[in-house]
Formats: C-alpha cells, sequence, structure tokens
C-alpha cells in the first residue's frame, strides 16, 4: 500500500518546510510557557481578588458597626420606654381612683381599692412578663411588689420616684436579657447554629448591658435634656470601641506584634466610625419631614454600610470580579497558543504539503514520473497521505515533548496547567490539524489544479481560524468586559471549535466526544480522497 | 503472417464540449512498429496518449495495451511502458541524480548502466539543478527517466521539443536504435521530417479526428513521380507537351511542365528526353508534409459545408471560412 521510494521523494521534498515550522512552534510554545510562568501573571488577579474580598469582609464589618449602634439605641430606648411606662401606671392609678369617685360619690376605699390596685399590677405584669426571666422574680412577686407600691403611693407620692429608682436597679438584668434572646431567636432562624446563636447573644447581651447601665447614669444626671443626641454619640463611641477592642484582642491572641495590632484595629475602628457617621448623617437627612419609617432607616443602613464593590456601578463591578476570577495562564497557553497562535504554522504547513503532494504534482505534470511506473494510484495517494500524517505526527510528538519539558522547568504539577492538561492540549491541537489534513488531502486528491486546490482546502482553513480568532472575543474565557457575546457566532463556523480547551481546563469530558468528532472527520476526508484519486481523469 | 497488436484504440472518444476533445480515434499499432502521431497543437494528440497510459478515462470505445484495458490494468500495463510526457514538469527534488534514482527505485531497477550510456549520449549533466535546468535539459533527463528501464513500449509525447538540432540527430539515433531492438513506439510529434526518418506509419490528427494513416515506405516508394522539367527554347517546349505524357502543372512562361509518371516507364521517358534540349529535370518529390497537406486541403473544401455541424462560435467559423477562402483562392492562382 506504501511506496518507498515515494514516501522518501515526499520526505526530500518538504524536509525544509516541515523542520522550520516545527522549530518555529516550539520555540514559541516553550517562549509562552517559561516566560508566563516566571512572570507571575496571576499576581495582579490575585491582587485584584484581594479587593473585592476586603470590600466583602469591610461591608460585614460595616454592618456590624451599624447593627451594634442601632442595638445600643433599642436598650437605652427600652429603658426609657420601661420607665416612662412606670409612671404612666401611676398616672392611670390616679386616673382609675377620679373615675371610681365620680362615678360612686365617694373616694375609694378598702376592697375596691384593692381591687383597681390589682387590676393595674395585673396590665403591668403581663406587659413585663417577658422580662422577668433571668431576674430571679416571679410575676406574682411582680404583682405583689407593684400592689405594695400603688398602696404605699396612697399614703406617699414620692413612692413613684422610690418605685422608678427600685425598677432601674433591675433593668440592667431585664431588658438587655430580653434583647439577648430575641437576637439569638432570631440568628437561629436565620440559619446560625447552636454555638454562632449563642455568642450573638453573648455579644448582645454586654452591648445592651453597657447601654442600659449608661441610660441609668444618663437620666439620674442633669444633663438626661439631651439624651438622644447623647445616646447616640456614646452609642457611636463604644460601638467603635468595642470594634477596636474585639480586633486587638484577637490579633494579640494571634501573636501579632502590639504596634501593628494597634495599627490593624484603629483601621477597623475607623472603618467602624465612618459607617456609624454616615448612617447618622443619613437617619438625620431621612428624618428631616419629622418621621423615620423602617424603609427610610434600611435605605440609610444600606448607604452607611456601601463597600468598594457596592460604590462602582454592577457591570463593572462584575467586570472586575471576573477579572479577578479569570484564569491568564488557560487562556494564553489554552485558548490563544493551542487554538490560534500554535495551529498558524501548522497549518500553513498542512495547506501547503497536502497541495504539493497530490495537485501540485498533477497540475504540474510531474506526477506522471510516479505513474508511468507500475504503481497504482491507490498506493500514491495513501503514500501521500501517510508523508503527511506522519509528519504531522512527528511535529506534534516534538512539541508535545517540548511542552512537557517546559511545564516542568516552570514547576511541574505546581504550575497553573498540569501535565495531564498540557498533554491533552497536544493531543487536542493535533487531532485539530489532523481534521484540517484530512480535508486538505481531499481537495488535493479531488482537484487537478493547484490553485483549486488550494483555494478550497487552504481558504477554509484559514477562514476557520479567523472565525475562532472573532470567535475568542464571545467566548467565556474572554472576561465580560472585553467580551461582545454575538461574535460567539463565529465559533460555529470554525472546526477548531471542536478543540476546547475550557472543557479540559475545567474538568468536564466533553472533550472526549468533541476529540471523537475530530477524529472522524479526518478519517472520512482521507477516505473520500483516496477513493476520489482513484477514479478521476488526470491530465499528465 | 498477421502482426500482433499491441496497441489498440477502438472508436476513442472523449468531448470536452465546445468542439475540443477526440472522436472516435481509432488506430492500432503493431509489435515492432513505430507510430508516429502528428496534428496541431490541441488537435488531441495528448489526449489521445493520456488514454492509452491510463490517466484519462473513456468516455466512449476502449484502450487495450497488450489487451489489458488501459483505464483498469494501468499499473500492470506500465510494467511494460516507458512514458515521456509531453509537459516537462519534475518532482520537487534537487537535482537530476536524484531525481533519475528515484525514478529508478520506482521502476524497481537496479542496473543504471543504460542510463548512464543514454547520459553520455546525449551529453547529459545530471547534477545539475532540476529547477535552473533548460528546457532541452529538462527534455534530456526526461528522455533518459523513460527510456532507462528498457520496456518493450516507448510513449513519447512531443519528446524532441526543446532539443538542439544535433541532440535532436543523436535522439533520432537512439530511438531507431530502439526499434532495432523490436520495441513498439509511439510518438507524437509536429515536425513531419523527424516522423519520416523514424516512423513506419503517421497518423494525422485534426480537430479530435484522425483524418489518415499515412504509410512512410509506401509514401517514400510511391508508383507514380512527379518530375518537373525546363527547356531552353519554346518549340522544344510544345513539341513535348504533344506527346502523351499526363501533365499535372503547366507553366507556359517559363516554358516548363510537371508530369506524372509511372515508376515503370521512367527508361521511356528519358530515351524522349534525349532529344531535347532541357534548362533542367527534377523530381518533385513526395513527402509526408506534402501529403498531408494535400488531405488537409481536400477535407477543409468539404468542411466549409459541413462546419455547421461543429459546435463552434460565429466569429470562430467566420475567422476559418475567410482563411480557407484564400487558400482555395491561392490554390486556384496556382493551377493557372
Amino acid at each position: 500500500m506504501i511506496n518507498k521510494a515515494l514516501f522518501k521523494q515526499s520526505c526530500k521534498a518538504n524536509w525544509v518546510k516541515w523542520l522550520s515550522v516545527t522549530i518555529a512552534t516550539c520555540t514559541m510554545l516553550a517562549i509562552v510557557i517559561i516566560v508566563l510562568g516566571n512572570l507571575g501573571i496571576n499576581d495582579i488577579r490575585d491582587s485584584l481578588k484581594d479587593v473585592f474580598t476586603q470590600a466583602d469582609q469591610e461591608a460585614v464589618l460595616k454592618e456590624n458597626s451599624v447593627d451594634s449602634y442601632d442595638l445600643y439605641l433599642t436598650s437605652v430606648d427600652g429603658s426609657n420606654q420601661i420607665v416612662v411606662g412606670i409612671g404612666q401606671m401611676f398616672d392611670s392609678y390616679d386616673n382609675a381612683k377620679e373615675e371610681y369617685e365620680t362615678a360612686t360619690g365617694s373616694p375609694a376605699t378598702g376592697d375596691a381599692l384593692v381591687a383597681i390596685q390589682t387590676q393595674i399590677a395585673q396590665g403591668m405584669v403581663s406587659q413585663f412578663e417577658g422580662m422577668l426571666e433571668g431576674t430571679g422574680f416571679t410575676s406574682e412577686q411582680l404583682q405583689a411588689l407593684i400592689v405594695g407600691q400603688l398602696a404605699a403611693y396612697d399614703s406617699d407620692p414620692a413612692a413613684e420616684t422610690n418605685f422608678i429608682n427600685l425598677i432601674k436597679m433591675f433593668l440592667p438584668n431585664m431588658l438587655p436579657q430580653q434583647i439577648a434572646s430575641q437576637a439569638k431567636e432570631q440568628a437561629l432562624a436565620n440559619g446560625a447554629t447552636e454555638e454562632e446563636a449563642t455568642a450573638t447573644e453573648e455579644q448582645v447581651l454586654a452591648l445592651a448591658t453597657v447601654a442600659v447601665n449608661d441610660y441609668i447614669t444618663q437620666s439620674g444626671s442633669p444633663t438626661f435634656v439631651y439624651s438622644t443626641a447623647l445616646f447616640e454619640s456614646n452609642a457611636a463611641q463604644y460601638v467603635n470601641q468595642m470594634m477596636y477592642d474585639s480586633v486587638y484582642n484577637l490579633q494579640i491572641s494571634q501573636g501579632v506584634e502590639e504596634d501593628e495590632a494597634n495599627i490593624n484595629a484603629t483601621a477597623v475602628k475607623v472603618i467602624s466610625n465612618t459607617a456609624i457617621s454616615t448612617y447618622q448623617l443619613w437617619q438625620h437627612e431621612y428624618s428631616a419631614d419629622g418621621s423615620l419609617t423602617d424603609d427610610e432607616k434600611a435605605l440609610a443602613k444600606t448607604e452607611a454600610t456601601k463597600s468598594i464593590s457596592d460604590q462602582i456601578p454592577e457591570k463593572v463591578a462584575v467586570a472586575l470580579e471576573e477579572l479577578g476570577n479569570m484564569d491568564v495562564y488557560g487562556l494564553i497557553i489554552g485558548s490563544i497558543f493551542y487554538r490560534i497562535a500554535g495551529l498558524l504554522l501548522p497549518m500553513v504547513f498542512v495547506i501547503m504539503t497536502a497541495n504539493s503532494l497530490l495537485a501540485g504534482q498533477v497540475d504540474s505534470g510531474s506526477m506522471a514520473y510516479v505513474l508511468s511506473t507500475p504503481t497504482k494510484r491507490r498506493t500514491v495517494s495513501v503514500t501521500q497521505m501517510t508523508y503527511l500524517l506522519f509528519a504531522l505526527f512527528s511535529m506534534f510528538a516534538l512539541l508535545t515533548v517540548v511542552s512537557v519539558i517546559a511545564v516542568w522547568i516552570v514547576g511541574g504539577n505546581n504550575f497553573a496547567i498540569n501535565f495531564s492538561e498540557i498533554l491533552l492540549f497536544n493531543l487536542g491541537a493535533f487531532l485539530t490539524m489532523f481534521a484540517i489534513a484530512g480535508f486538505c488531502f481531499m481537495c488535493s486528491a479531488i482537484f487537478n489544479r493547484t490553485k483549486h486546490s488550494l483555494s478550497i482546502g487552504g481558504g477554509l482553513t484559514i477562514f476557520s481560524l479567523v472565525c475562532t480568532i472573532l470567535g475568542l472575543f464571545g467566548s467565556s474565557v474572554v472576561p465580560s468586559a472585553m467580551r461582545i457575546s454575538q461574535m460567539n457566532f463565529f465559533n460555529y463556523l470554525s472546526i477548531i471549535t471542536f478543540f476546547d480547551t475550557t472543557d479540559i481546563l475545567t474538568g468536564s469530558m466533553d472533550w472526549l466526544w468533541k476529540f471523537g468528532i475530530l477524529l472522524a472527520v479526518g478519517i472520512v476526508t482521507i477516505i473520500i480522497g483516496v477513493f476520489r484519486f482513484d477514479k478521476k481523469d488526470l491530465p499528465l | 503472417m498477421k502482426k500482433e497488436i499491441v496497441i489498440d484504440v477502438e472508436h476513442l472518444t472523449k468531448d470536452y464540449g465546445m468542439g475540443r476533445g477526440i472522436f472516435d480515434v481509432t488506430f492500432n499499432v503493431h509489435k515492432g512498429e513505430v507510430f508516429g502521431f502528428v496534428g496541431t497543437n490541441g488537435s488531441g494528440k495528448t489526449t489521445t496518449i493520456r488514454h492509452i497510459m491510463g490517466f484519462l478515462k473513456a468516455e466512449q470505445g476502449e484502450v487495450k495495451v497488450l489487451d489489458m484495458d488501459a483505464w483498469k490494468d494501468g499499473p500492470k500495463i506500465k510494467e511494460f511502458v516507458e512514458y515521456v510526457p509531453g509537459e516537462i514538469a519534475f518532482p520537487d527534488l534537487n537535482n537530476g541524480i536524484t531525481f533519475l534514482k528515484n525514478q529508478a527505485e520506482l521502476l524497481g531497477l537496479k542496473n543504471m548502466d543504460y542510463a548512464n550510456s543514454l547520459i553520455s549520449r546525449l551529453q547529459l549533466d545530471p547534477s545539475a539543478n532540476l529547477k535552473r535546468m533548460s528546457k532541452g535539459m529538462k527534455q534530456k533527463t526526461a528522455i533518459v527517466a523513460a527510456l532507462m528501464a528498457d520496456k518493450d513500449i516507448l510513449i513519447l509525447d512531443e519528446p524532441t521539443t526543446g532539443l538542439d538540432p544535433l541532440m535532436r540527430e543523436t535522439f533520432l539515433e537512439i530511438i531507431l536504435e530502439e526499434k532495432k531492438k523490436g520495441k513498439t513506439i509511439l510518438m507524437s510529434s509536429q515536425m513531419f521530417d523527424e516522423l519520416e526518418m523514424t516512423c513506419d506509419r503517421v497518423a494525422l490528427i485534426l480537430d479530435g479526428k484522425i483524418i489518415d494513416i499515412a504509410d512512410i515506405e509506401k509514401l517514400q516508394n510511391p508508383a507514380f513521380k512527379l518530375y518537373k522539367i525546363e527547356f531552353t527554347n519554346e518549340q522544344d517546349y510544345k513539341k513535348f507537351k504533344n506527346l502523351k505524357f499526363e501533365v499535372v502543372r503547366d507553366q507556359p512562361q517559363y516554358t516548363q511542365v510537371t508530369i506524372k509518371i509511372a515508376t515503370t516507364s521512367l527508361n521511356h521517358l528519358f530515351n524522349v528526353l534525349k532529344n531535347y534540349h532541357l534548362k533542367f529535370i527534377s523530381e518533385v518529390k513526395q513527402n509526408l508534409e506534402r501529403h498531408f497537406k494535400e488531405i488537409l486541403l481536400n477535407k477543409r473544401k468539404v468542411k466549409i459545408v459541413t462546419s455547421k455541424e461543429l459546435d463552434k462560435t460565429k466569429r470562430e467559423r467566420k475567422r476559418e471560412r475567410k482563411t480557407l477562402k484564400k487558400e482555395y483562392e491561392k490554390q486556384k492562382e496556382d493551377k493557372k
């Protein structure tokens, strides 16, 4: 089936082409891998990634600060409400007594007075029942206490102040505990584990206790009039300090130097301060019309907790984030070298050689010398096809050796692209060239004129390559900032699309059937070429 | 004794359209015969040869070489056939030596003695770069590449183009030697004289049709010969004209006559002429060229009528008619 003399003749006629293309391609590949391996292209990518991680952390930090600030004020607000509620209780006791007098015409005494006291006390107990948990007080005790205080109030109006002071003593135990257990329930409902929820409860408890104690201290002082503004600044200061402390302690426990821990903790404090100040600013802005709805509060919080990634437009943020996640090595070695740059020279070799093996010799007439010997046409075409595949195979065998050595030099399996991936790249590129060689061979076998063989075989091959270049700008390996999805259409026009390097890099097994298609295209076109060459007229 | 037929072409037709191609070509080449093939450019010589070589598939008719089908049994036939193609283009190899060695390998030829003798006889320098060879050198290389295998059948498509006159002589000598060895040779050419020198029979092909197959021996030894005689005076001229010789051309202004006479009665002519004063007497030799020209002229006269059936453009037909008319008129004038 194979004629040795003809095979030798083809080797002699084409070895210069083969050698120059092989050397050039191998050199390009070695340079690409080694230079990329030493440049650390992924540094930029990593720093971009850092920016976004930091931004995310910052957002969490800011949210924590704002939440803590809110919690502080809620605790203060709660304490205030309880104190005000007790004042209102005495007022409603007075009112109930007056009503009784108007209705019966005589002041309430004895059993009637007790009934009123009990009614009011029951109302209060039902209101505060939830807070008793953890205080060591039962609702019966509370009810008895209130009844006793109301009775004392009948004889001495100073009892009101005394009772308020008494309740204030219990506030640091009652209210924070309630808020903390609510926070725990909330955390559990949000899907936190029992441990995390308990940690949250402890934090909130500490924060709320500070806030309530703060309230009690402030409400007894002459500055109580300016309470709102005062509590707000206290809350900010306290939260900032808390942030600082927790970061500082954490860092020290991790063995960081004191100075450095101080710097880091201060940075966190600054971020916390900024977040809370922004939050306060937006709350004042929204409450200019006299009221602050929940929606407005939420808006203020969003504004205050914005990180860098929230401040830039969404599309840009997505693009930058993708850029951070992009696999630069996969793109340059896989999509650009193996699918485009590295294929170009072998393509030129295959187009020229396939043409000169049959069509070129028929066109010039030199095929006559072979066919005027007792050599079958089938033998001629099979020999020439064998030479073409042999040249291509040896070229890619060398390329594989070079690529494996280059990857080994830049770090073996620690390199961004490991050995199995680089081997699959070489196999894919070879199979792509096999399909193209089959097609060019078929054109060379079908046509008697060089110009037809070259323009169909070579033309479509180069067309494929150009489509792959254009299609690259629409494919998923290009970050969305540079991607034009419509350009992906070109990928459907190119046979190189069946050599999908992203499949190999992402570990998908789709490359298996795609390689199968490339192999089938090569085999079918070669068979068509061989049979056509047997049957056609030759102008020799 | 019936001669063995080596190449047999029967009703071979290959129509390329527009009147081009070959139509109903029939001839055969006997063993040991040199068969010539003559015709203008594009008349179909090469197409016929390509069919014999099995490069083209016949549309109609069949081509047999040594009783084997030229298309189906091509590789087997080529064990007996050497071929010099009309268009000389070599494989992409460095020099003549590499090419000849490669060709010898393809032919399965081990002994290069004959090749070397051919090379020295043709004064070929095979070490020259194939691409830089002159047309003649390429032709010589092609001839050596074909002849070195020393096979029984030789097919040569215009083998002398590009050769200088001396080399042409040498080449024709080689052909005659091959003929002596008993080889069968089919050779196409545009040169009548070289065909006349080497061939036994010559076929004339025109517009893809074989017009005539001439036997060279009969042509060179015809039954009738033409003699042109000029007399010194008019009396002798007039007196001679009254004799019963067949005059084919009469030129009274020069006192010249051309007569046709059977070779057997030549003695009679010379006896008669003894009594006349002659300025000169010369034999008008019949050669291949003249023979075919006569046939062509006759054929073309007929063709004016039949040209309608040919698939030619109006302009081509008009031009052809014009040239034919001129030729016809010129011929008439000559007769006068």
